[in-house]
């Protein structure tokens, strides 16, 4: 599924932890692993990998070290991600000063936004193992959402997750009621069914094409707006792993009106995997 | 504060129960024919009114509509309060997301589908002001008003048409709404720089200090005021009365919003509908409060607004059937070909176009109401009014048929 993993190192004191992460998905996945450090390559920042290299038992064939020396962030880890043809890139999130809450900075946000790969954001990073074992995918009716499904399942399955919930929102839930209105309650009562009954039949559908055999699946629909359902959802279960979409690219318009993605890269819930085109 | 009395306490009630019961007694025959409610609605009111009951017992009408002032200022203050509330309501049925999400071609179709009839509007009333009954006093902005008014799409009546055919959540059916929606944003624009051009040569605010004052208006709520709306809107939900408190206050502060722009200068309605869609926009207003919020006001102050218009002119005296057959014929086809180009320009296919443009032309809500302020100002005369109400009603009417037949159409 993926060929290649990537993971930007920044040597901060979380950069172990990733690094164990990322070696843990490369061997599930049998991929490859490329690791991209974005500043001057020094002969102590070299023996500091290398040692790294060494303690975590990196399989050297399979794994390789790229310094790019000059350049903003952002656009070096990006351009390595393109020449390595990365499928994934694994970056982690910051933590709020003294509480339990984790967020993107903005060089994780302008990752997001303009990578062409998948990008999963981990939160809270171990060096000794780190369990995805439940799992919530957004399965909202939007253009990705097929393929969303499809690898949060390729997903899931790698990592043995034990509990898969696909999340629906019905769009324009209250509009549509309120609507209903006019018509007597058997009516009303019978759009609502059809509403929800609509959605389920929208993921079945999707599943009906895809290998889910041993995994346990659970669809859940909600009304109202799928990023902020997700993440509430995610916190109620206490998810291991959030799965969304991204479409397409951010406009200025995004930031003052913020798109939905915005607000779950606001508070991460979980850990979070964002699949692109 | 001065008060009813006893006989203008009860003119009111027997007024509002007269209101709401055959308002009802119409919807609910409105929907037997699987026509939009507020098809019935108008309907009632011209039989209701001078029209029809006026006619035929004239004491009655006048005793009920005719006979004490008091009482009618009084239902005046609720046909206002009415027009606030759809106005605000019309806000919350703006999705910010639905609308990105749809993006380029929704803002296409929705410009295209608003320029061709309100040039069209423009020139037409502008040329003819005499024959159409605008007036000439004050021509350029009366002309301007009609156009907008014939250019406007009713989003709350598309969204019951595009359920019955099983449209709403197909992509044409995103795309009408999405269309709908930047129409009501792009429509309330308009409308109050039109304003300011029709007070620019009183006392009222210049035409630049009113489109920058909207868009102040417009660029806070949607930014500082929906922030402030996201942190009160969770405590409200978890400390107050469900939903209750949330009812009261989300009123509370459409009515603040409303007399705010009225009081700056722009519409009090412009303040409702802008509140609305800071509201609607905010993750924190449950699903489930706007359901409740629909249901409140679409079937006690809906009603009453759009049967009061029946009781403000006589639609068989003020009837000119030339003015009707014009606004009709220019209002029906520069709205549908406006928004077809708008959607072939979008790059969608010709099949497509067709339902996309009978859907746009679906009308009665907003264009009723800026029909009711420009008979109200002056600007209409009684039958350039009942032009545009039968325009609303053909529209409202026809849209769904149009729109199953022109998806039956081989692309």
């Amino acid at each position: 599924m993926y060929k290649k993993i990537a993971l930007a190192i920044a040597f901060s004191p979380r950069m172990e932890a990733l690094v164990a992460e990322t070696k843990r998905l490369a061997l599930r996945f049998e991929s490859e692993l490329v690791l991209i450090h974005v500043g001057e390559k020094t002969d102590e920042l070299t023996q500091k990998l290398e040692a790294l290299v060494t303690r975590l038992d990196l399989d050297r064939a399979k794994t390789k070290i790229l310094w790019k020396e000059k350049g903003k962030p952002v656009k070096k880890i990006l351009e390595a991600c393109e020449e390595e043809e990365v499928d994934l890139l694994v970056s982690g999130a910051l933590k709020e000063e003294g509480l339990l809450m984790y967020y993107l900075g903005s060089v994780g946000r302008k990752i997001i936004r303009k990578a062409n790969c998948s990008v999963l954001t981990l939160i809270d990073p171990k060096v000794a193992t780190s369990d995805f074992g439940k799992v919530v995918i957004n399965g909202t009716q939007l253009p990705i959402t097929p393929l969303v499904i499809r690898r949060g399942l390729e997903f899931s399955k790698k990592v043995e997750s034990a509990h898969i919930s696909i999340l629906n929102e019905i769009k324009m839930y209250g509009l549509m009621m309120g609507t209903a209105a006019e018509d007597s309650e058997e009516e009303a009562s019978q759009t609502r069914r059809l509403l929800v009954q609509d959605e389920v039949k929208y993921v079945e559908d999707i599943l009906k094409d895809l290998d889910h055999q041993g995994l346990r699946i659970n669809i859940k629909v909600t009304g109202g707006r799928w990023a902020v359902e997700l993440a509430r959802y995610c916190e109620k279960i206490e998810a291991d792993l959030l799965v969304v979409g991204d479409g397409r690219k951010l406009t200025f318009f995004d930031r003052i009106f913020p798109h939905d993605l915005e607000d779950i890269l606001s508070t991460l819930p979980c850990n979070l995997l964002i699949v692109k085109n | 504060m001065e008060s009813l009395n006893h006989k203008e306490v009860i003119n009111l009630l027997l007024q509002l129960a007269t209101m709401l019961i055959m308002a009802r007694i119409f919807a609910e025959i409105a929907r037997k024919f699987k026509q939009p409610a507020v098809v019935g609605e108008i309907l009632a009111g011209i039989i209701i009114g001078p029209t029809i009951l006026g006619t035929l017992m004239p004491d009655l009408q006048t005793y009920l509509f005719g006979s004490h002032a008091m009482s009618n200022i009084a239902l005046d203050g609720f046909i206002q309060i009415s027009v606030v509330l759809l106005l605000f309501i019309a806000g919350l049925e703006v999705e910010l997301q639905v609308v990105w999400n749809q993006g380029k071609n929704a803002l296409k179709i929705a410009v295209a589908s608003m320029v061709l009839p309100i040039i069209a509007g423009f020139v037409l009333a502008y040329a003819f002001p005499e024959f159409l009954g605008v007036n000439i006093n004050d021509r350029i902005v009366a002309s301007t008003f009609f156009g907008l008014t014939i250019s406007l799409t009713a989003l709350a009546v598309v969204a019951r048409v595009l359920m019955d055919l099983g449209l709403f959540k197909t992509s044409t059916g995103l795309l009408i709404i999405a269309s709908a929606m930047i129409v009501d944003i792009l429509g309330w624009f308009v409308f109050s720089v039109i304003l300011s051009m029709s007070e620019s040569g009183k006392e009222g605010l210049g035409i630049w200090q009113t489109i920058g004052l909207t868009l102040a208006f417009t660029l806070i709520m949607l930014t500082i005021g929906k922030g402030l709306i996201n942190r009160v809107l969770p405590w409200i939900n978890k400390k107050l009365a469900w939903p209750g408190g949330l009812l009261s206050l989300s009123l509370a502060i459409c009515f603040l919003a409303a007399s705010f722009t009225e009081f700056i200068g722009i519409h009090a309605i412009f303040g409702a509908f802008i509140i609305g869609v800071a509201l609607g926009d905010s993750e924190y207003l449950t699903e489930k409060a706007k359901e409740i919020l629909h249901q409140f006001i679409n079937n006690i102050f809906a009603p009453i607004f759009f049967l009061s218009i029946g009781l403000k002119v006589n639609f068989i005296e003020a009837f000119d059937l030339g003015i009707v057959g014009v606004v009709v014929i220019v209002g029906l086809l520069t709205k549908y070909f406006g928004a077809y180009f708008g959607g072939r320009w979008a790059g969608i296919n010709r099949q497509e176009s067709m339902v996309v443009g009978f859907g746009i032309s679906t009308r009665g809500s907003m264009d009723i109401i800026l029909g009711l302020i420009a008979l109200d100002a002056g600007l209409v005369s009684d039958s350039l009014f009942i032009g545009l109400v039968i325009l609303a009603l053909i529209s409202s009417i026809a849209s769904g048929p149009l729109m199953g037949w022109a998806g039956k159409q081989k692309s």
